[in-house]
């Protein structure tokens, strides 16, 4: 029998519903778990001890009586710290919303609920999601499973670790700039970021309104597919979602007929380490074994997709977080005049990289450079868009390496912002573009995990989710 | 592209942040580097390109703006959120510094 820990999704579903173990039986484990390893990996920012087991027992009691609310009933999930669950904390890796506690549920906190999933905890995160490795939480950095010494990946990194280190069956977390991907490929897990519009943002912290898409982060494709079923489609609450349908994924075994684009400016030259290409370049070749075709494209404009997203992100940080000026709810800091309490409030609650963003985007929205900068950016993305729809032409995915380099020492790159922001050039992309776009484990690099990334077209999620279960079978 | 303490400072005022005289000077150093990368966009031609090509959302899919009440739950949490409250009011500083009278 498998062990409570090693459950995904699916496996805890069946073993629930053929009476193997009880949700409460699970929830224990998880949380005992939590208890043995999260001092020394910091992945959860609060733990739910006391409701976790409350959501448990009504769910083994809905399961008894025969009112099963499905694959999630019962199973014990983590959430990232910018997605609200009424009643709890929320910080977003804040000291501004150190003590704020979240007024209603989001909206996929809502669906989680009704699908009866239990909430073991909150997960630590890089500041109102602002980061690639999870060093710039207010609360401490989360450590990589897999080497203490490096950084799990953000800015989802709680989440990352949560799931690769037994800490949850399946877990949320929000991606932005590729802050779902970038985690899961550092730790060795699967990320998913659905096209813009699939999963309702109304409860999720604001980083960069037109980029920012919740989504799963699990051990499994199979899982991401069923995490991804339960909680997107259309919002009254958000009005940027759209309905996509159902997700109908087929979840196969082989990929004949899918033609896979390999764009020729991502995989040349420098642009990853060496140990990152023999493993994402073996990745190809287990696709093509898989019955897909493999065809060298053309994608303009792809090292241009990092500065439009390093313009525009921080032009909607700086809008998004102004609300954060401890007059409504957050951290006060009184001084003798309102302009006076407004700065230190901010000053003394956000972090350097939260000011330095906000900051960048001050600059690009201002009189004067607005033209060159903010309106530039939104030309170039239109740009990227249709160089995007043009490769899908001919294509059905794109492939390339989820990152450029396995996961880094901690400490390495906080003192060059810069150096951090070019961790994210393959992921970018798919936000700015609004595609769904998936990280799968594809082999370790010096003992540390590689992450292959596929990218559909807007609204294909069921596609990269089928394509990257068949990838997933073939290297297991 | 060269910033320089001055318009750090400024930055810094416009953004309602209060910075330390180590935080401005990091910041001056690191927001140079960043401008110059994204300056490569300004080589791009977009003649003629759209800022977008999403269609706008129609007015029939806004929600109506009306009041609607709240459970008496959300109202004490939003309440207990308050960093400063009289009763039930927030309490804020004067938005004048030199109130007459």
């Amino acid at each position: 029998m498998k062990h409570l820990l090693d459950h995904t999704i699916r496996s805890a579903a069946d073993g629930l519903d053929a009476g193997a173990f009880s949700s409460v039986e699970l929830t224990k484990a998880y949380l005992q778990q939590i208890r043995g390893l999260d001092m020394a990996l910091h992945a959860y920012l609060d733990v739910f001890e006391g409701t976790a087991l409350d959501f448990a027992h009504a769910s083994d009691e809905r399961r008894a009586s025969g009112a099963s609310r499905g694959v999630l009933d019962g199973v014990p999930i983590a959430v990232k710290d910018n997605i609200l669950i009424s009643g709890h904390r929320a910080t977003a890796g804040s000291k501004i919303l150190e003590t704020y506690e979240a007024t209603y549920d989001a909206t996929v906190t809502k669906k989680l609920k009704d699908a009866g999933a239990v909430f073991l905890g909150k997960t630590n995160m890089d500041e109102f999601a602002m980061g690639s490795s999870t060093e710039h939480s207010a609360f401490g950095p989360t450590k990589n499973p897999h080497d203490h010494a490096r950084v799990p990946g953000g800015s989802s990194g709680g989440s990352a670790v949560a799931v690769a280190a037994d800490m949850c069956v399946a877990a949320l977390g929000s991606d932005t700039g590729g802050s779902i991907r970038q985690p899961a490929a550092f730790c060795g897990i699967v990320g998913f970021k659905p096209s813009y519009g699939r999963v309702s943002r109304e409860g999720l912290m604001a980083m960069a309104s037109s980029l920012d898409q919740i989504g799963p982060m699990t051990k499994t494709v199979e899982d991401a597919a069923l995490l991804f079923g339960a909680i997107h489609g259309v919002d009254p609450h958000d009005q940027t979602t759209v309905d996509g349908g159902p997700v109908e994924t087929t979840l196969p075994a082989r990929l004949e007929g899918v033609k896979v684009g390999v764009p020729r400016q991502a995989w040349r030259g420098d642009g990853m380490t060496p140990g990152v290409r023999a493993q994402t370049e073996n990745a190809l070749a287990v696709m093509k074994a898989l019955g897909a075709t493999l065809v060298e494209i053309d994608l303009p404009y792809t090292d241009d997709a990092l500065a439009v997203y390093y313009v525009l992100m921080p032009c909607e940080v700086s809008a998004n977080l102004a609300r954060f000026d401890g007059m409504r709810y957050g951290r006060r800091e009184p001084a003798e005049t309102l302009i006076k309490t407004y700065e230190k409030s901010r000053g003394l609650g956000l972090g350097e990289e939260a000011r330095r963003r906000i900051m960048l985007g001050t600059y690009a929205l201002s009189q004067g450079y607005y033209d060159a900068y903010y309106r530039q950016a939104r030309k170039v993305r239109t740009l990227i868009r249709r160089a995007y729809r043009k490769a899908f032409e001919d294509v059905d995915l794109i492939a390339t390496p989820t990152t450029p380099s396995i996961a880094f020492a901690l400490g390495e790159k906080l003192s060059d912002p810069l150096a951090l922001y070019l961790e994210d050039v393959f992921t970018v992309g798919a936000n700015v573009a609004g595609l769904p776009a998936i990280s799968v484990p594809c082999g370790l690099d010096d003992g540390l995990p590689v992450g292959f990334q596929l990218v559909g077209p807007s609204m294909a999620d069921a596609a990269v989710l089928d394509a990257a279960h068949a990838f997933e079978q073939a290297m297991t | 592209m060269a910033l320089n303490r001055e318009d750090v400072e400024r930055l810094a005022a416009l953004s309602r942040l209060s910075l330390s005289e180590e935080e401005s000077k990091r910041m001056e150093q690191t927001l140079d580097p960043i401008l110059d990368y994204v300056g490569r966009l300004s080589k791009i031609d977009t003649t003629g390109v759209p800022e977008t090509e999403a269609t706008p959302v129609p007015p029939e899919r806004l929600r109506a703006d009306e009041p609607m009440s709240v459970d008496p739950a959300f109202r004490r949490a939003a309440l207990s959120n308050f960093p400063d409250r009289q009763g039930d009011l927030l309490r804020v500083p004067g938005v004048f510094e030199h109130p007459k009278g």
